[in-house]
């Protein structure tokens, strides 16, 4: 099974080899920072810094612009309502409607900061495996049950989504046509099962994970915290990022 | 195979439930954080306290993939479809495993096609998963009226989707239009939200008629899935 995030994650770059724990918090203040810029001229700088470790990890350009397309919808109506709803220094006229420049510079810093934030998170879990990351989480606090609850949830995502296709090619070489509303109750059958199967399956799953010790006392779980082993270098990363993170949030500041 | 070919272009349902990165000022991101550990410490609070805890993981878990594939069926609304949200269902459901639930699809829904966001998903959770939780609230009230009745569970089931969407899409709503870093004037921002709210009033009964009857689906081929 392949998260198609984590397909470049075998690649042997700095973030690659980075420790998941600092690149994890490393990457998140840098987010965070991002998203807390509200100052044009920071965008520049922005869009450097996610170039440049973008570059560093070494995915492909066009896995990036394939992420991009999707949430780049809404961005389109932001784009479609923001220039002419915002502000009122009128830039020019489109027929009956007036493009005004503060809204136009709302959609270009909103435009910059989700492609950068979003430049971010794909370097941050497409550098590392998925388990890896949430490895990382649970080693940084993650409640157990959370933790466990996305591994499964990934581990069964797949074999759902197959259930769900298998389900609904049946329906159609029975001549089923999904586009009419009157569907709607069969549709929720479809869903019905689904949740079914789910729920059955999970049954199994739990009675063969109690066999297998799962929830018995003395159970193996505190291995995984000391899975990493942090370097030098790893700590140097985190810095690096720190400080990037504090010059975004300090210009800010004195902005 | 993978998933990806499958996730929709756009779920309709839920467009603007699902606050990208970047739209929203850090603040209310940091406070999104804030009100989704909240509502996260007293789920599992309330799970700790069953008979079983553990017991109920596999189960939540792999309902949790189940609602966000099922959340990828599309539903006509010709000449158009949408993917509806589910959240009331799922509070149906999944109980106090619904917020957690909730907030793991999103997360998913963030790395894996860049729907929502790491920086939202607090808030995301939030306007999605305490509605889901309040939805659950509404749908144990047939059990004081007669959990039996497959005509009031329908009745709880279209009370529990249809409010859950609601409650989210008001929610959203208000807070893309007041904290957007835009200029508009108070009119303009109300006005916004009253015609986004009053926009998904047909998604809003489309969700509660699907949730009704699956909810009755339920109860008639695996009515223990209904018991939160």
């Amino acid at each position: 099974m392949k998260l198609q995030l984590d397909r470049y994650a075998y690649l042997e770059t700095p973030l690659h080899a980075w420790d998941p724990r600092y690149k994890l918090v490393g990457f998140m203040t840098l987010i965070f920072a991002f998203s807390f810029v509200e100052n044009l001229q920071l965008l520049p700088f922005m869009v450097a810094v996610s170039g440049i470790l973008y570059a560093v990890s070494h995915l492909p350009l066009s896995f990036l612009l394939a992420r991009l397309r999707l949430p780049g919808f809404f961005l389109l109506m932001m784009g479609v309502l923001l220039p002419f709803l915002s502000g009122s220094t009128v830039l020019f006229h489109l027929g009956p409607l007036s493009v005004k420049q503060e809204g136009c510079l709302d959609l270009l810093l909103i435009s910059v900061k989700f492609v950068c934030i979003l430049t971010m998170g794909i370097i941050l879990f497409g550098t590392s495996p998925f388990l890896t990351n949430v490895k990382a989480m649970r080693a940084l606090g993650l409640p157990s049950i959370l933790a466990d609850m996305i591994l499964f949830t990934y581990r069964y995502l797949y074999d759902i989504n197959d259930n769900l296709r298998t389900m609904q090619t049946a329906m159609r070489l029975r001549g089923f046509q999904g586009h009419k509303l009157k569907n709607l109750f069969t549709l929720a059958s479809l869903a019905g099962t689904i949740l079914v199967r789910s729920y059955e399956q999970s049954d199994r799953v739990y009675r063969a994970m109690t066999l297998r010790g799962y929830g018995q006392a003395g159970e193996n779980r505190g291995g995984q915290d000391n899975e990493f082993k942090a370097y030098s270098r790893d700590l140097f990363g985190l810095v690096l990022l720190m400080v990037a993170a504090a010059f975004v949030a300090g210009q800010v500041l004195i902005h | 195979m993978g998933i990806d070919r499958y996730s929709p272009v756009f779920q309709e349902g839920e467009k603007l439930m699902h606050i990208p990165d970047g739209v929203l000022p850090t603040t209310v991101c940091l406070g999104g954080y804030i009100t989704a550990g909240a509502a996260t410490w007293f789920s599992l609070r309330k799970i700790s306290r069953q008979e079983n805890p553990r017991e109920g993981m596999p189960k939540a878990s792999l309902l949790t993939a189940a609602f966000l594939v099922v959340s990828w069926i599309h539903i006509p609304i010709p000449p158009a479809s949408v993917h509806l949200m589910l959240n009331g269902l799922l509070g149906a459901v999944l109980g106090y495993y619904a917020f957690p639930a909730i907030l793991i699809g999103l997360f998913f829904q963030a790395i894996m096609f860049q729907h929502g966001g790491l920086t939202t998903l607090g808030v995301n959770a939030t306007v999605i998963g305490v509605p889901a939780l309040l939805a659950y609230y509404i749908f144990r009230l047939r059990n004081m009226v007669g959990k039996e009745n497959r005509v009031l569970t329908g009745l709880f089931g279209f009370l529990a989707g249809g409010g859950g969407l609601a409650l989210s899409a008001v929610a959203a709503f208000f807070i893309l239009v007041t904290t957007i870093p835009a200029h508009l004037n108070v009119e303009a921002e109300r006005a916004s939200i009253y015609a986004l709210t009053l926009a998904h009033i047909p998604v809003m009964i489309l969700e509660g008629v699907f949730t009704a009857v699956v909810a009755v689906f339920l109860q008639r081929v695996k009515p223990e899935l209904l018991e939160g």
